[in-house]
Parts: structure tokens; C-alpha cells; sequence
């Protein structure tokens, strides 16, 4: 049996200080975006260096006030941890939703918040796209049952979404990143932040630099005697990337009133998706038929669908009366 | 013997048959031992790849292999102009187009690089430059009639294929009532685990050909006349099939380009698709747009039935390709005036091929839906409406069917196991709304499709093998035929090893395709293993010389009515007998032409949809398949199971997509074609017939494949109308369809609201 190579050169040190990267080489941890990207040829780095035995961990500790989970956490570690589902709940149930429990084996935390976008015509090599340097969008005029509906206003024509589930429980969460770069300083960035509408001189989902890696994330302990969730919608019932997700969490107040809340969409923009408007008409209200009603209609506030995806407004609104009811 | 000398099969004579054993390649199967064509590693292979048309049409102005051949590793390119004499597909066309020929979709065949590994075949693949000249697409068959239409291959003048009787224009001035639509059935994949393609082994001028297929025969036969080399020089094994549902029921490029590549290099060489290229280039479902409507009277009596069809098959032609789309039109109900226009159109897409049911599910859903709506709008039982228009014959050809009764029993066991007459819930909660839904269907194949010949020979220690050239789709062919085998000679199977799946191995069986495997093979084993008895029994009055009128065998001795005769235990007697071999010949060589074999049945599904977010979750699904008479249950619940399950997927996950602008396959992959996992199927009920029908054939089976499969995508289909009203005229119902035919729906009931108040 022989394996197709994914890169010329392949290697795996115990320590990110002595790698030279260029242009033409990457990091990877659990390759499951990595290697089906280089084997279409929709990216051809020459080098390609895997990060699974450096000191990035895996480990997920409960660090005074936060959860502080190595880059290299697997998905199904995060599924499986109880702790943190005991805290955070919708943690747990987002795991349970992304891909299959395989996949979830392999793909990391870090891997996860930096996958490429999974538009189909970026996934075909042969297809000329913005997001891959090209001057213009094919999804516009073409199929965009799967694509945005949140506006990006001039920055790009990519209507691409962000394609991870975790990344809108993280950003509801109020996670942050740790960062640190290749001269070996070190950053916190919130995910909120990390995560970025592409601009011309930046064809990506995230702001991370070339050579730059994610060590850790930073995650609040949830409040007390709040409630977390994560829905995601999907044309079957399971492996597909959201068609809508919705990450939320509401604090009732002792009087019966909603505290505190955030409500974060996945699948609908190139970002995590937060739901201001939908938020200001749940505060300081009881969480009744009128409220839920109110911020349903308030979840598609500012959202302009393309051709194919008025639908994502529906299924949005179904999410948030679902989530809320329940 | 031909199988038409038998007996019909009574219960006195069946012991085995009819019993759920487990398949007797299970344990090789789940332990890995079984060997798949794709497993096959000879001395000195080498591995080939495809490479493939990056356009979906155009002119080859040329191709550069000189950075392929240079790469380390790389043996041989062969491109088109290294191989002109080869033709391929119905249409004669190039085996691969040579420089100034054409590419007719993305994915269409080019050139293949054959190197010592597949790593290294695979980047020297990438390596060879192909310069196009592009030409006029068209992917979307809707545009066939405009003006501006590409002309392509075969479609220069795109025929009408008209079929039906009596006058269905008046058959309409008499109708109460007419139902009527235009719907949409997509392209789907059979992504088969196992894909495409095999390994050639070269020696001398023989040709050995380790293939995934469903018709060694057919394979052998084919190449050795494209070889131009005797069907005695090419020997094609296929010992187990990673999954086949039609699209290996003939010979592919893969295989084809393997053994030429064997051929110019001298060793053995593999060559196997990818998952692209299987979704590209290795056959799929039809699309179909297809405009209907049936007449009827107010009791629910169909009059008129008229069906415009227009299938999609792709850039070539390949057989059973949509074999049968008009089929159910003609003959599931009892009619006098049907018509059925069908038009096949070509398009810059992969071709078609038959796909497990081929034409009659697409058609089968179209029927079953109006039918539908005929019920609700009549208000009669859906079942009773099927009841009321039972045919009961072949109207077509004015024979009756070999069970007239055959699908009423089958109504009669799904209402049964659905409990279809009790209360239903149909509201359990705010959002979440429940139907049911009921769908019958016909199929043709019930028949057989002889030839079907196998030997049977006795051991010199009483053993037994049987020799066939059948194959095994995994289906459990191997294990049924040895349970007939061992009832006709009332054998243990533990005594009797079943060969096939090697054109080697047995005289010549037919491709496996259509449910007709088990009627063709099934009477042609039990008519060896009878002559073989006769002959056991021929020797053994020879040998004691006794008459042969005294002598009965039992299975495990030859004993006389005479008891000055010892009696004679099979091991002694066959090693007395030795050097004599003995053996019987059994063929199934007719069909019957007074009755019109057919395999029918019907469904029951339920589902819930989720009003808030479009869901629509299949909950439980009977059905209740008269495939005659269950040779093995447990097998026949394997096939329900399998059947069901993509019924499931073409309802409501399944379907390729193509950017039209492009000319391009959106979903060339198992990330984004949607098959239905096991977290979408359901609860699966087998509301098993199990009646003989000997007027099929003397085993009284018919076949399984298809029937578990026809019925489910219209009857889920109706249930999601049953549960919200809305009726889907295109597959997949997906959580978009669903979403904006909610929003449609309140949107003008909105607008009625606002008209009654201003008015």
C-alpha cells in the first residue's frame, strides 16, 4: 500500500522555535481540513509541519476564573470533558454535532477556529475565486443555498461563511486566543476579534499571520445560573457543516427576568454571527410567548439573503423560538 | 436438465430454503478476509491514473506529458493517439479522444499514467498539460429546446419515443377530475464503497482481469471482442463487490485502460477511480423533469393517463441508462388509455447509467404523488384507491401478471403492520406536525434474464461442488443457491462448496441486474443438483447392478426397495464409483410467454417535520415486497434495510449539483453528496409476503433488490404532505424547500387575509 503524499516535504518537531516558515509551508495539527485542501490541489504549500508533538498540549484545566485548553485539545476531548460540560454545556452538544466522532478524533480546537472556508467553488481547484486571489466571486450568479446572508459591505465580494460550529459557542462564551508569533511573542486576541470579515489585502477568515499559531484558548466560566445551548441545522441529521447555527446563553434573574444573554449564529455570515437586536429585546424581559416572538423577529435584523438563501432567515427565526422555548 | 423439466417447489420440498441463515462469507466479510477487486496485489504491479478532462466541453489542441513521463517512478503515459483502435460507449466514440478530438463533460477521460506507485501516478497525473479549445455547454437539459442550444453529441435530432394505447385525449373530455404536475427528480450518485475499476494481468496473449463488477460475463465478453482476442483468452474475476446498485452492470474506461495498460507494459496493473471520479465519470442516476396528468372518475377509477418525460443522461450513452422511466405509467394500474412521451437528452454531464430501479423510481415517485392527490381530493383511503384500479395484467401485451393478486397482498400487509386504519397523531406539539403517507410500485425484471447455466459434481468423498459464473453483489447469492442446492439434494450445506464469481469457475451465467439473479440461477442450481442425483442414482444401479427403479438417495446414502441390497453410504459409494465423476447440468434457458412475471409492492412512511426549522425526520417505513418466495429472511431484511435506507436518501438528502454557468459538479464528494447516514434512517419494517409464485418460475422467487426501494421516496413524500399540506414536486424535500414553501404558504395566506379586509 502506498500513500499519496500531501506535501514534498513532511516534518514533525518537538519545537516550533527551529522551523523556517516561508511562503510554501504550513503548519497543520489534525489535518482534517489540511490534507483534503492539498490533496484537491486547492492549496499547494511544498512543506507542511506537523505540530502534534510540540509543547501547544492538549490539556483542558480550570485555571482560577477560565478554562484554559492547549490548542491541540481534540474535538472529542472537548465532548468528552466533564467539567466543562457541567459549565458549559453548549460546548459539549456543539461537539456532538460537528462532523463524526472520527473526525472529531483528529481535528483540534486550534485546527478548528482556522479551517478555510468550505464554499464549494473555493473547494475546486479549478474554479478561479476571490478568496483564492482571483478579482471576483463565482458564487455571485451562481449556487448560494450555502453561502451568507450577513452583508460584508465593501471589504470583499466573498460571501463565504465561517464554517465552524465551536467558533460561535467560543465567541458567545466570550473565549479568547493565545497567540504567539514567530519571534515568539506572545498575544490575546478574543475569538470575536480573531475571526475577521476578508479584506482585500487579508483572503481569509481569521486574522492570524503566516507563522503565527494559536497555544492555547481562554474561556470564561460560565455564570451563575445561567443556561447554554447549540443547535445546528443540517440537510441530514448528521456530518454536514451548519446550514444555521445558533449558540446561546440567557441568565434568569431571581425576579424571572432575563440578566444577561448572548446569541451567536453560525453558518449565516463570514464571522460568528451575533444577534444584537435579538439580545436588546430579551433583556430585562420574562421569557414568554411575546419575548421569544419579539426576538425571532429581531434575529434577521440587518440579514440580506442572495438567491438561493432566503430560507437561512426562516431557519435562523426556527432556531432562536426553538432555542428560547425549550 | 433445464430448469423447465422440474417439478414447481412445494413446501414437501424445501427444508433449508426459507430459513434465515447467516450468508456464508459473513465471517470473511467482517474479518477482512473476503479479497474485493480492490484489493488485489499481484508480483510487480504497477498502478495507473486517470487523468481527466478539466473542461466540461471542448476540443483537445494538445497534450504535453513530457513532465509526467520524466518523473521518477512513471513506466508508461498513454494517451489517446496510443490507443485509436478502441471505441467505448454505445456511441463508438474514442476509448480516450486523441489530440483534435473531444471532451465531452468535467471528468471525461484523457490520458493515464501508469507508474510504480499510486503517489507517484497520482503527481505525474498532475503533471501532464492538456490545452483546450472550448466549445458551446449545455448542462441543463431545460435549455435543450432553446434556440441557442449547444448541438451535442446525440442530440442532433432528439427523438420522441412515444408508448402507450387506446386515446388518451378523449379519455380526458370524460374525466371528473384531473390531477396534474411537473416535477423534478435530481441526478444521484451510487457512490458504491468499492469504486470502479480493477487489475489486468497480462500473460502471453491471456488476459486475466480481477474487476468490480455485476456481470463477469458481459465483461469478458465485451473486452475480448474490443481486444479482438478470443472470449477464451480473457478470464475476469470478481470474487466479492463493494457495492454495484447498476452502475457496474456493464464493462467501464478504468478497467478497460487497465488491461491495455497491462498490455504495453507487460505487468499487472490496477486501476481504480477516486471518489471524484466516481462521481463524475462512473454513471448516476437521470435526472428527469416529468409533466403528468391522470384522469379519473368521482369514484376514484383512473381513466387518462398522460406523462411527458424528459431525462438528463448525460454526454454518452450507456446501457440500462433510465431503462424503464415509462413503466410505471403503463403498467401498475388498470388504464385503457395511457400515452408516455419520453425524450433523452444529452448534456456536457457524466453519463448515466441504471441505478437500482432505474426509471421506475424516478416515475414511480411522479405516479405515486398524483395518486396522492387524487385520494385526498376525492377523499378515498389511499389504499383503497390503489385497490380500485388494480390491473391484475399485462395491458400492454394482454397477458395477465404471474400473481394477479400479488401487490393486493402486499396492501394488505402494510396496512396491517402500519396499523394504518387506527388513530394517528398528528399534532404532538406546538411545532411539530406528523403525516403518513402510502406509495405503490410496480417492476418488470421478475422474469429472469436467461441464460443460467450451473454444474453440479459429486467428490470422491460425497462432497459436493457446484460451479457457476454467477457473481455475488453482496447480496448473498453464494448462500441462497447453496440453500437451494442442498434442499434439491437434501444435502448439508456444510458439505457443499458454491464457486463463482470467476468466469473460470462455470458455464455462463447472466449479469446480475434487475432482481434477477436469484429466478434465473436459483431453478438452473436446483436443476443441476437434480440431474446430479438422477446420475448418482444412474451410476449406482450400474455399479450394484440393480434396477435402477429400486434405488432412492436420502441425502446421505443410496438405498434399494430391495433389502438384499446393503445400503450404499454417499462417501463409499462416490469412492467405489471413482474414477467416475458424478455430475448434473442444470440451465434455465425460457421465460414464460403466457404470464407477465412481475415484482410489485407498496410502503407506508411516517414522518414528523419541525415547522420552525424546515426538518423532516422519517420515523418509521414499512414495506411489503412481493418478491415471491423468501428463499432466506435474514437476507431479504438486509436488502429492506438497504433499500429503504436510500429511499430515504433520494427523498430527502440525495442529489448532485451543477453550477450550470460552469459547467461543473458542485459536490463531487461524500462531504457534500449527502447520503443518508445511519442517524436518518428509522425504524424498518419487513411486512413480509413470502408466497411462491410458480408461475414466475418453478422456485417461485422473484428477486428483492429493487422492491424495498420504489415505493419510499413518494411515500414519504406523501407523508410530509399528509403532515403540512405542501406538496414537494421535486426531490430532495430539503430544509430549503421546505422553509420557503412555509414562507410561500403564509405569505399568501397573509395577503388573502388583507384582501378579505380591505374587500
Amino acid at each position: 500500500m502506498s500513500l499519496n503524499p500531501i506535501a514534498e516535504r513532511y516534518t514533525r518537531p518537538d519545537d516550533l522555535a527551529g522551523v523556517e516558515l516561508d511562503e510554501n509551508s504550513s503548519y497543520f495539527a489534525g489535518g482534517t481540513d489540511m490534507i483534503p485542501l492539498q490533496r484537491a490541489g486547492v492549496t499547494s504549500f511544498v512543506a507542511l509541519h506537523d505540530v502534534k508533538s510540540t509543547d501547544l498540549g492538549r490539556a483542558i484545566e480550570l485555571v482560577d476564573d477560565h478554562w484554559r485548553i492547549g490548542a491541540l485539545a481534540t474535538l472529542s476531548d472537548l465532548e468528552d470533558h466533564e467539567g466543562l460540560a457541567d459549565d458549559i454545556v453548549a460546548i459539549r452538544e456543539a461537539m456532538r454535532q460537528v462532523a463524526t466522532r472520527q473526525i472529531r478524533n483528529r481535528a483540534t480546537i486550534g485546527g478548528n477556529l482556522l479551517q478555510r472556508p468550505r464554499c464549494s467553488y473555493f473547494r475546486d481547484a479549478s474554479i478561479d475565486c476571490w478568496m483564492k486571489g482571483g478579482s471576483d466571486c463565482p458564487a455571485n450568479g451562481g449556487l448560494t443555498e450555502h453561502l451568507g446572508v450577513v452583508p460584508t459591505g465593501d471589504a470583499t465580494p466573498c460571501v463565504a461563511v465561517q464554517p465552524s460550529d465551536l467558533a460561535s459557542v467560543l465567541v458567545m462564551a466570550r473565549a479568547s486566543v493565545e497567540i504567539s508569533s514567530t519571534s515568539g511573542e506572545t498575544r490575546h486576541v478574543d475569538v470575536a476579534d480573531l475571526l475577521a470579515v476578508p479584506t482585500i489585502s487579508r483572503r481569509s477568515l481569521n486574522v492570524l499571520e503566516h507563522g503565527e499559531v494559536i497555544r492555547s484558548i481562554r474561556l470564561p466560566v460560565g455564570t451563575p445560573g445561567s443556561r447554554s445551548t447549540y443547535r445546528k441545522a443540517m440537510d441530514r441529521a448528521v456530518w454536514q457543516f451548519a446550514l444555521v447555527g445558533l449558540a446561546a446563553t440567557v441568565t434568569l434573574a431571581g425576579d424571572g427576568l432575563v440578566s444577561e444573554a448572548s446569541l451567536v449564529a453560525a453558518g449565516v455570515g463570514a464571522v460568528p454571527h451575533a444577534l444584537a437586536a435579538s439580545v436588546d429585546a430579551l433583556i430585562g424581559k420574562p421569557l414568554d410567548a411575546t419575548t421569544i416572538e419579539a426576538v425571532a423577529t429581531a434575529a434577521v435584523d440587518g440579514l440580506e439573503p442572495l438567491a438561493d438563501n432566503r430560507y437561512k432567515l426562516a431557519l435562523l427565526q426556527g432556531l432562536v423560538r426553538q432555542v428560547l422555548a425549550d | 436438465m433445464r430448469a423447465a423439466e422440474l417439478d414447481d417447489l412445494t413446501e414437501a420440498d424445501v427444508e433449508r430454503v426459507g430459513t434465515p441463515i447467516r450468508r456464508i462469507d459473513a465471517l470473511d466479510k467482517v474479518t477482512g478476509r473476503a479479497r474485493y477487486s480492490a484489493d488485489v496485489s499481484l508480483p510487480g504491479q504497477l498502478v495507473g491514473v486517470i487523468v481527466r478532462s478539466e473542461r466540461p466541453h471542448a476540443t483537445i489542441a494538445s497534450i504535453d506529458i513530457s513532465a509526467a513521463r520524466s518523473v521518477e517512478g512513471v513506466v508508461v503515459v498513454v494517451i489517446g493517439d496510443d490507443v485509436t483502435d478502441y471505441r467505448w460507449y454505445e456511441d463508438d466514440e474514442p476509448l480516450l479522444p486523441p489530440v483534435g478530438g473531444t471532451v465531452r463533460f468535467i471528468g471525461d477521460d484523457i490520458a493515464v499514467v501508469v507508474a510504480d506507485t499510486e503517489s507517484i501516478a497520482r503527481r505525474a497525473a498532475a503533471l501532464v498539460e492538456v490545452a483546450y479549445d472550448d466549445l458551446a455547454v449545455m448542462t441543463d437539459v431545460e435549455r435543450a429546446d432553446d434556440e441557442d442550444a449547444p448541438t451535442l453529441l446525440g442530440n442532433e435530432d432528439i427523438a420522441v419515443d412515444e408508448e402507450g394505447r387506446g386515446d388518451v385525449e378523449t379519455a380526458f373530455d370524460r374525466a371528473d377530475i384531473v390531477v396534474e404536475g411537473s416535477f423534478r427528480t435530481p441526478i444521484a450518485v451510487h457512490n458504491s464503497m468499492e469504486p470502479h475499476g480493477g487489475v489486468a494481468d497480462w500473460r502471453g496473449d491471456q488476459v486475466d482481469i480481477y474487476t468490480s463488477t455485476q456481470g463477469i460475463n458481459d465483461v469478458r465478453e465485451q473486452l475480448a471482442e474490443r481486444l479482438g482476442v478470443e472470449h477464451s483468452h480473457v478470464r475476469v474475476v470478481c470474487e466479492y463487490m463493494g457495492g454495484g446498485f447498476g452502475a457496474k452492470q456493464v464493462p467501464w474506461k478504468p478497467t478497460m485502460l487497465a488491461v491495455l495498460a497491462s498490455k504495453i507494459t507487460g505487468a499487472p496493473v490496477k486501476v481504480m477511480n477516486d471518489r471524484r471520479s466516481e462521481n463524475l465519470a462512473a454513471g448516476k442516476r437521470n435526472a428527469t423533469i416529468q409533466h403528468v396528468r391522470i384522469g379519473a372518475k368521482s369514484d376514484g377509477t383512473v381513466i387518462g393517463i398522460d406523462a411527458e418525460i424528459d431525462t438528463e443522461m448525460g454526454a454518452y450513452s450507456v446501457p440500462g441508462e433510465a431503462a424503464a422511466v415509462e413503466g410505471p405509467y403503463l403498467y401498475l394500474y388498470r388504464c385503457d388509455d395511457v400515452r408516455v412521451r419520453t425524450r433523452r437528452i444529452r448534456s456536457n454531464l457524466g453519463p448515466a447509467v441504471a441505478f437500482r430501479g432505474p426509471g421506475y423510481l424516478e416515475s414511480t415517485f411522479v405516479l405515486e404523488s398524483l395518486m396522492d392527490e387524487l385520494a385526498k381530493k376525492l377523499g378515498i383511503d389511499p389504499i383503497e384507491l390503489r385497490r380500485r384500479n388494480h390491473a391484475g395484467s399485462d395491458q400492454q401485451d394482454d397477458i395477465p401478471w404471474s400473481h394477479p393478486e400479488g401487490i393486493l397482498r402486499s396492501y394488505e400487509r402494510v396496512e396491517e403492520a402500519s396499523n394504518w386504519v387506527e388513530a394517528f397523531e398528528r399534532e404532538p406539539s406546538r411545532r411539530v406536525r406528523r403525516g403518513r403517507g402510502f406509495a405503490a410500485h410496480d417492476w418488470l425484471a421478475a422474469k429472469a434474464m436467461p441464460p443460467g447455466h450451473a454444474t453440479v459434481e459429486f467428490n470422491f468423498d460425497g462432497s459436493v461442488h457446484i460451479g457457476l459464473s454467477s457473481q455475488d453483489l453482496g447480496t448473498g447469492t453464494r448462500t441462497v443457491l447453496s440453500q437451494v442446492a442442498a434442499d434439491a439434494m437434501g444435502i448439508d450445506m456444510e458439505h457443499i462448496r458454491l464457486s463463482l464469481g470467476d468466469t473460470s469457475t462455470g458455464p455462463p451465467a447472466p449479469t446480475s441486474a434487475g432482481s434477477t439473479t436469484v429466478p434465473t440461477m436459483s431453478p438452473a442450481v436446483r436443476a443441476a443438483a437434480v440431474a446430479a442425483v438422477a446420475d448418482l442414482l444412474d451410476a449406482a444401479a450400474e455399479h450394484l447392478d440393480v434396477d435402477r427403479s429400486t434405488l432412492t438417495f436420502d441425502g446421505s446414502a443410496v438405498t434399494s426397495s430391495d433389502p438384499e441390497v446393503d445400503d450404499q453410504p454417499l462417501a463409499e459409494l462416490c469412492t467405489d464409483l471413482s474414477p467416475r465423476v458424478v455430475h448434473g447440468w442444470g440451465s434455465k434457458e425460457q421465460t414464460p410467454d403466457d404470464v407477465s412475471p412481475r415484482a410489485q409492492g407498496s410502503a407506508e412512511a411516517e414522518v414528523e417535520v419541525d415547522l420552525d426549522t424546515g426538518e423532516v425526520r422519517v420515523t418509521r417505513v414499512v414495506v411489503g415486497p412481493d418478491c415471491g418466495r423468501i428463499l432466506n429472511q435474514r437476507l431479504a431484511d438486509s436488502q429492506v434495510l438497504g433499500g429503504v435506507t436510500q429511499g430515504i436518501g433520494f427523498a430527502l438528502t440525495e442529489r448532485q449539483i451543477v453550477d450550470h454557468r460552469l459547467g461543473a459538479v458542485m459536490n463531487p464528494d461524500l462531504n457534500e453528496y449527502l447520503l443518508p447516514t445511519v442517524s436518518d434512517t428509522c425504524e424498518i419494517v419487513h411486512a413480509a409476503l413470502d408466497i411462491p409464485d410458480l408461475n414466475a418460475n418453478v422456485i417461485g422467487a422473484k428477486g428483492i433488490g429493487e422492491l424495498p426501494l420504489l415505493p419510499v421516496p413518494a411515500a414519504i413524500a406523501n407523508a410530509v404532505h399528509d403532515a403540512i399540506g405542501l406538496r414537494f414536486r421535486e426531490l430532495p424535500i430539503t430544509r430549503r424547500r421546505v422553509l420557503d414553501a412555509l414562507s410561500e404558504r403564509d405569505a399568501a395566506a397573509a395577503n388573502s387575509n388583507d384582501e378579505k379586509e380591505s374587500a
